[in-house]
């Protein structure tokens, strides 16, 4: 039991390497900050193209649809690999776009939120779809029956209403994506887990991990827990027959 | 008669294999209030979907004062066009849920469009939109929320509303149908009151008193078609046609 302790929970260890752990999980938030605000607005686009009525529209509903379907169905990992082994080479592209190092951040940083961005904006997405559906149909019918455009019906009448719907869901895709910026160390960014997995290498010991994963705990719980109470008064709301949940 | 405000020649309009309007001629002349009465199903509701181009029907003509609403660039296919924009500015709807903006304030729903649609400014749409709320009795209610609002409230602000864009013609689909005895009243009184005004109006109702007293004219519909039209004493005092005899005995059974 003690060897058990010393392996996973040893305070040496996480004490000597506190500081790189936590500069590792720094750059989780920097990434995760930056593709989450991206990707909801992405995925804002995307729900919105998809929205778009009528035949002439028809094309781009459907690439859309299959935008969403296919990053939903591949692995981010194989996303994440495809631009930084590839992105980097095509030369006509400029140089600062395929190897970027915007605002000080190398390029595995930006190769990562991109990656993410495409992806979770293809999970935000569904998420805003929910919201967009749920939104009664007799609402669009009047703002058109007031002479709005599906643009106006869209941005003064829908879309307010379809975000107060979905926090809740909303969080759950960013707490996963959250956990998702670790596989950004497979490209060579200095973050948590692969700080743990050089610590690792170095003391034969896996302390390091845990403390990597008690970082993500202390932000990913407290999410955790607000999903369910909005859930929980959105049930209420529900209940009481109010128009507007959550 | 002059020329009629709408006038709808041969009005058809299916949903699949369902054919819901078989063809349907009507004239509504200006500030006429025609009552449209009939069972569920035949037809009603999507005739007054299809004169403000929300079901665009598929054969057919629409005319709205003088102009054919259903030819024209993008008709037919749901997209914006000349026809849309002059369609929706000039008719204005009420329907049996309300459908008020749940996340607007009553004044805000009433904003709404004018500022959006026509670019009115915030000024000028707010000192017509108060006018207009107080006009349907909610003076005083101007900052309170739908959800704060009884159906009967709802509902008179639903009225302001589509008469901020200032229609020449009103479509009202069974507004009184979703809200409870005590409240159905006030939300007639309202429409008597346009149609003293000069309003013309297409009434969808089951209130045969109030087709009876406010109505120039009452349609029954059945099966897709008008089955009969007239005075609302003929029609539903000594109406000529089976069907129609047979739906009023039903309703005044109740």
């Amino acid at each position: 039991m003690n060897e058990f302790f010393n392996q996973y929970f040893d305070f040496t260890v996480m004490g000597d390497h506190f500081g790189e752990v936590l500069d590792g999980f720094w750059k989780n938030l920097l990434v995760f900050v930056i593709a989450g605000m991206l990707a909801l607005a992405w995925g804002l686009v995307l729900a919105l193209l998809r929205q778009l009525p009528g035949k002439k529209f028809m094309p781009v509903r459907g690439l859309t649809i299959a935008y969403i379907d296919v990053f939903r169905a591949i692995p981010i990992l194989i996303i994440i690999l495809l631009i930084s082994g590839g992105l980097p080479y095509l030369e006509f592209i400029p140089k600062e776009i395929r190897i970027p190092q915007w605002f000080g951040q190398p390029d595995p940083y930006w190769y990562g939120v991109l990656a993410l961005t495409i992806v979770y904006g293809a999970y935000m997405a569904e998420v805003y779809r929910a919201g967009i559906e749920a939104v009664p149909r007799g609402q669009i019918e009047a703002a058109r029956s007031l002479g709005m455009s599906h643009a106006q019906a869209m941005r003064h009448v829908v879309v307010p209403q379809a975000v107060t719907k979905i926090p809740a869901p909303m969080l759950n895709e960013l707490i996963s994506l959250l956990k998702d910026t670790t596989l950004v160390g497979v490209i060579a960014l200095g973050e948590s887990v692969l700080i743990g997995r050089e610590i690792q290498a170095e003391t034969f010991n896996a302390s390091a991990y845990i403390l990597a994963g008690f970082f993500f705990l202390l932000i990913c719980l407290p999410l955790a827990r607000l999903v369910d109470y909005l859930i929980k008064r959105n049930q209420g709301k529900v209940a009481r027959g109010s128009h507007i949940a959550v | 008669m002059a020329e009629p405000m709408l006038s709808l020649k041969g009005v058809h309009k299916r949903y699949g294999d369902l054919e819901v309007l078989r063809g349907v001629d009507l004239d509504v002349g200006k500030g006429e209030v025609v009552c449209i009465l009939g069972p569920s199903g035949s037809g009603k509701s999507t005739l007054l979907r299809c004169v403000n181009l929300l079901e665009p029907p598929e054969q057919g003509a629409i005319f709205l004062e003088g102009k054919d609403i259903c030819k024209g660039p993008g008709s037919g296919t749901g997209e914006q066009s000349w026809n849309l924009d002059f369609v929706r500015q000039h008719v204005g709807m009420v329907f049996q849920q309300f459908n008020l903006f749940p996340h607007k304030s009553a004044l805000e729903n009433v904003t709404l469009a004018p500022r959006r649609v026509l670019g009115k400014s915030r000024e000028e749409s707010e000192a017509k939109a108060k006018a207009l709320l107080e006009r349907v009795g909610l003076g005083d209610r101007l900052d309170q929320y739908p959800e704060r609002l009884s159906g009967g409230q709802q509902q008179r602000v639903a009225i302001a509303r589509a008469l901020a864009m200032d229609p020449h013609v009103m479509l009202f689909d069974e507004v009184t149908s979703a809200l409870d005895p005590e409240l159905v009243k006030e939300v007639l009184d309202v429409l008597r009151e346009l149609a003293g005004e000069g309003m013309t109006m297409l009434v969808v109702t089951h209130e045969l008193g109030f087709a009876r007293e406010v109505g120039d004219k009452v349609v029954f519909m059945d099966g897709g078609v008008i089955v009969e039209e007239g005075p609302p004493a003929q029609v539903l005092d000594s109406p000529r046609e089976a069907r129609t005899q047979k739906f009023l005995g039903l309703v005044l059974d109740r």
